[in-house]
Formats: structure tokens, sequence, C-alpha cells
């Protein structure tokens, strides 16, 4: 926390004797930042009480995007429901159904293949990386600085368009179900990811060069929004905002959940506890998350979607004959090679009675779900619990004493998402 | 100038002092960036110049809902409501049927609102006959929101459009 006249001291010696407090009548301004402003990442309203330039208080007003998720989950059915996940956290809609299908996976005790669960990695870690690159663009726009941004759209689209291929959506992918995927991996699309993860880290290495050594970013940034451990852990702040206080608490790694203790790869941290930390501990995880997806496409049981998709219909076509002619021989088929652990009929299908929660690291930090059914097709209750939400309730406190031209840097290193936190 | 730039004894700033000169450092990093930028110059355009060139879209894309038809150009849907039943917005989905005197299901009414629908692709999912699917069509934009609740006729696909978009995606029909 600093005052006024650490803030300025040539405008305090040009005024010999006189404090600046005392010079100018410094009566409190209010000023009311958003609703709609084009840094606050959606609707958020900011009521700021300023002394001068530098910020007292604030008061984050929020709500403006409640559409009332949960209550949603009441009155559909559980299939009916899943699309409008897609719709509340959209940058990185395939963390929200995956704990939303872990939940009914854990109530239904439903067996997951292993190839789904690499789908399912590979999917989660390029839309980490999407995430992460909207993050940057318009981190480095709030700053000032417009080239970053079109080139991460340029290599978003990239990224959607696999995704494309794979799910049929762009952004609102609808692709998990429970105990498996809706659709194998088309042929080639293997290869497609491979080619991005191939030129993805020299394209990172591109924006390093512009961003990362910038003096005016590092100005910007360095010594800004100081947040401690003790005070993540006070807010619940979690994600790349507390591993850039040191503390190296990724679920990936502490609670393994899918097949992430199968993979070789490290928890970026930073003792930086700034706004440049957190920035770099984003675009090393961009690096990780490569490294994570390639180690999948290796590993991957059954390998690339063309061939296993001929095999499929030929084992299909041999085990009906089998039955007729018992001398027909069946080619081989791994249970391991499912993209469906269960058959589950969408439209009629009630889970048992009983309730799970579950947590992942989303790009933001810990998602998590919890959810009560009673043996209808609906639930009885759905309690989400995005990160955005947490990380923004530190907002106020660490604005506290900085200058109002600060608030979009710091604002900005939190990465919240507004649709998330009014749900 | 950053507010502890003038304290030497600040912990952020005794990394800057052991690198040395920040201004020459900062002007190395601003030469850098500028080089990087140039370097995009000679590198070929990302973007496409719609409507004269139109995207490759996937075959899965989720676009405007059609229903399929059988070869001989006779409905194939068979009015059951599934869809509707699955479809996430209220009343989204319109069916009337009722049954011949052979017993046959004959849909006599069939609207999506096209406005409302959000293309998540559900009732594609669960059409126990492979009925509703999806088109790559995206250019829906229309004049009223009227015009945009499609009926069964603009829904319905000949069968020879039918048969080609199976065709072109590999498509075994349940029930034919």
């Amino acid at each position: 926390m600093m005052s006024v006249k650490e803030l300025n001291p040539e405008l305090q010696s040009n005024l010999p004797g006189v404090s600046i407090e005392a010079g100018f009548d410094t009566n409190d301004l209010v000023v009311n930042i958003g609703p709609q402003h084009p840094s606050t990442h959606g609707v958020l309203r900011l009521v700021t009480t300023l002394n001068g330039e530098v910020v007292k208080e604030m008061e984050p007003v929020i709500g403006y995007l409640h559409r009332s998720k949960e209550k949603m989950g009441e009155s559909r059915s559980l299939f009916q429901y899943q699309p409008t996940i897609d719709r509340v956290e959209y940058l990185s809609s395939f963390y929200d159904h995956l704990v939303f299908v872990n939940c009914i996976e854990q109530i239904a005790d439903i067996p997951v293949p292993k190839r789904v669960e690499y789908i399912r990695v590979i999917c989660l870690e390029l839309n980490r990386i999407t995430s992460h690159l909207l993050w940057f663009g318009t981190f480095l726009l709030d700053l000032g600085a417009s080239t970053p941004f079109f080139w991460c759209f340029r290599d978003r689209e990239e990224v959607f368009t696999i995704f494309e291929n794979l799910t049929g959506a762009r952004m609102m992918y609808n692709y998990f179900r429970f105990g498996g995927v809706n659709n194998d991996l088309p042929a080639g699309w293997l290869e497609e990811v491979r080619a991005f993860c191939n030129h993805f880290p020299d394209r990172l290495d591109e924006y390093e060069a512009v961003a990362t050594k910038n003096p005016i970013l590092m100005d910007r940034t360095k010594g800004h929004g100081i947040m401690t451990k003790e005070f993540c852990l006070k807010y619940g702040v979690t994600g790349p905002a507390l591993r850039a206080t040191g503390e190296a608490l990724d679920l990936r790694k502490t609670n393994p959940y899918s097949v992430y203790n199968e993979l070789d790869f490290d928890v970026p941290t930073h003792t930086g506890c700034d706004t440049y930390a957190r920035y770099l501990v984003r675009v090393q995880e961009m690096r990780e998350s490569i490294k994570i997806i390639k180690q999948c496409i290796d590993k991957i049981p059954g390998g690339d979607g063309g061939a296993l998709a001929i095999l499929k219909k030929e084992v299909e076509a041999k085990t009906k004959e089998a039955k007729k002619n018992p001398e027909i021989v069946v080619p081989h088929w791994d249970k391991d090679w499912d993209t469906m652990g269960k058959k589950i009929n969408l439209l009629t299908y009630k889970p048992p009675a009983g309730e799970a929660s579950n947590f992942v690291e989303s790009p933001r930090g810990v998602l998590g779900c919890y959810i009560i059914t009673d043996g209808t097709p609906k639930a009885y209750r759905i309690k989400w619990r995005g990160a955005s939400f947490s990380n923004l309730s530190a907002l106020p406190e660490l604005m506290k004493g900085h200058m109002y031209s600060d608030l979009m840097a710091i604002f900005g290193s939190l990465d919240v998402i507004m649709p998330e936190v009014d749900r | 100038m950053s507010n502890h730039s003038h304290d030497a004894q600040h912990p952020l700033n005794a990394i800057e002092h052991a690198e040395g000169n920040v201004v020459l450092e900062g002007i190395k990093a601003i030469a850098q960036g500028f080089a990087t930028v140039l370097k995009h110059h000679p590198r070929e355009a990302v973007t496409l110049e719609y409507p004269e060139v139109m995207p490759e879209l996937s075959d899965r894309f989720h676009g405007r809902l059609s229903l399929l038809s059988k070869s001989d150009d006779t409905d194939l849907c068979i009015g059951c409501q599934a869809c509707a039943r699955v479809c996430p917005c209220d009343d989204l989905i319109q069916i009337d049927m009722h049954r011949d005197d052979d017993k046959k299901p004959v849909v006599t009414r069939f609207t999506i609102d096209m406005g409302r629908c959000i293309f998540c692709g559900n009732c594609t999912e669960v059409c126990p006959v492979d009925c509703i699917k999806m088109l790559s069509d995206f250019e829906l934009a229309d004049y009223s929101r009227e015009a945009l609740v499609l009926d069964k006729k603009d829904l319905t696909l000949s069968g020879q459009e039918s048969d080609e978009w199976r065709a072109k995606r590999g498509y075994t029909p349940t029930v034919l």
C-alpha cells in the first residue's frame, strides 16, 4: 500500500512544505466502471472510490449475466441439460462437461474406456491452450499491445478448426457423454493435432519475443498486484494466480484424475506473486499442455480413428455372422478401444439415486460440481464451483492503494470470465 | 516508470540492477519485437475473403437442421417425439402425428424454430431412424423471426439429396 506522497515525489518537491492532501481539496470521487466496458471481458460493474488517481475502495457488482445455470439442471433431464453447460464457461467448456459427466459416472458407476480418457485429455489440453491464448491476447490488448491479439486469434482459430472436425462445433462442443464421448476420432485427426503441436511452440516463441521482455509490459506488471500465498488461500484464489505465488497446487498433479498420472509434465510455478509472475506461469502452462498432448497422441490406445472405424465395422459384422456360423474368426477387439464404456439410452437415462462431487483443474483454477440425483432423469440439485467467482472476489482488496491505470493490468491477470461468475 | 524504480533496495529491482543497463535491455527487447513483427510480412494471409471464398467445413458440422427422406422420396420420420424431448430449448421442435388405417405413422406437422436453435446436436443423436440431421448450411439469416420457423416442407430433403448426404458422411441408416 502506498500513499499519494510516495507516488509522486516530483510533484511533492515542487510544493515545498505542502502535502498533496492538504494542497488540493481531495474529496473522494466515486467512479462507475462498467457494466459495459470493453476491458471487463463481459458485463462487470466496479463501483470505485478514487482518491485522486488512487483506488481507495472497490466494490464489484455482479449478476448481470445470471442465467440460473443451477436451477436449469433441476428442470431438465441430464442429457437435455448438457448443452447448456457449454454456454456458461464458453472459453473452456470441455472442462465443465468433464466435471459434469465425471459426477454422473461416479453416481452410476459407469466404466470409462482408456481411449476415451486419452481423447478427453487431448481435448482438455487443447482447450487450455485456446483459453490461455484468448487471455494472452486480451491481457496485452488491455495494456496497449494490439498485435499479439491478432496472432492469438489466428492460432485459436486453428485449434477451433481441429475441434470442429472432431465435434462439429467451434466453441459449444457438447461432446463428452456419460462413460464416453459422442463420436470417435475422424480419420487423420491425430495428425492434425500433431502438426499443430509441432509448430505451436515456435509461435509461442514469437509471442514471447514481442511481449515477455518488453520494458513497457515489465514496468506495468512487475511489482503490481502482489498476492501472497496467504492472501490467495484466504480468498480461495486458485489456478495460475495461486501457482504464481510458488504454491504448486495443480489438481492434475496433486489429485490425479483421468490419465494424468500416466503422463509426464511439470507444474509451472513462480515466486514473483505479481502480475508479471501470473503472466509467465500462463505462458509456461501452454508449453506444458503441448508436452501433454504429444504424449497422449503417442499413447492413445487404438491410434487414429480411420483404421479403427473400419476394424470396428468388420468386428460388428463378423460377430453377427459368428452367431450363425461358429467357424468364422472375429478379429481382435480390445475393450480399451471403445468410445462408450456402457451402452446408455440417452433419451430415457435415469441414474440411480446418489450424490457425487468432482473437481478438475480448469485454465482459471479449480472447477467443481456437486450433483444429487434421486432416481429420476433430472438431477435433484446441481451446484457449481467456478474459479472465476473466487478469483474476482479478491480484486477489491488487491486494488486498494493502486493507481486507477493499473486496474486493467491487474484485473486482466486474474483471467476472470463473467458468465462463470454470474452463472 | 514503475513505482519502485527509485528504490534500489526493492527485491524486484535487485534483478534489474544485477542485469546491468535497463535501458539497453529495453531497447534490445523492443528491437526484437519489431523484428518479429516484420517476419510476418512475407507470410500468407490466414483470412478468407468470404463470401467469394467459402470455408471448408467438416462433415460433422453443426449447421441447419433437416429431415432426411427414404430413397423413394417418402417420409423417414415416424413422429416419435424423441428429438423434441431431448431439446434443451422449450417447444423448439413441434410435431403432430397420427396413425393411418395400416397403423403406420403419418407426420402432419413438423416445425423447427431455427431462430431459437442452439445447434447442440442432441436431436440428431437420439433419432431412432437417423432422420433428423444437420447440414453444413450456416447462412441462415432472414428478414423476420417468423421466416426462421421452418415447417416440414422446408426441412425435408428429397430422396436423392438424402442419399448424397448419407454417402458423403458414410452413414448406414438404421431403418430404411
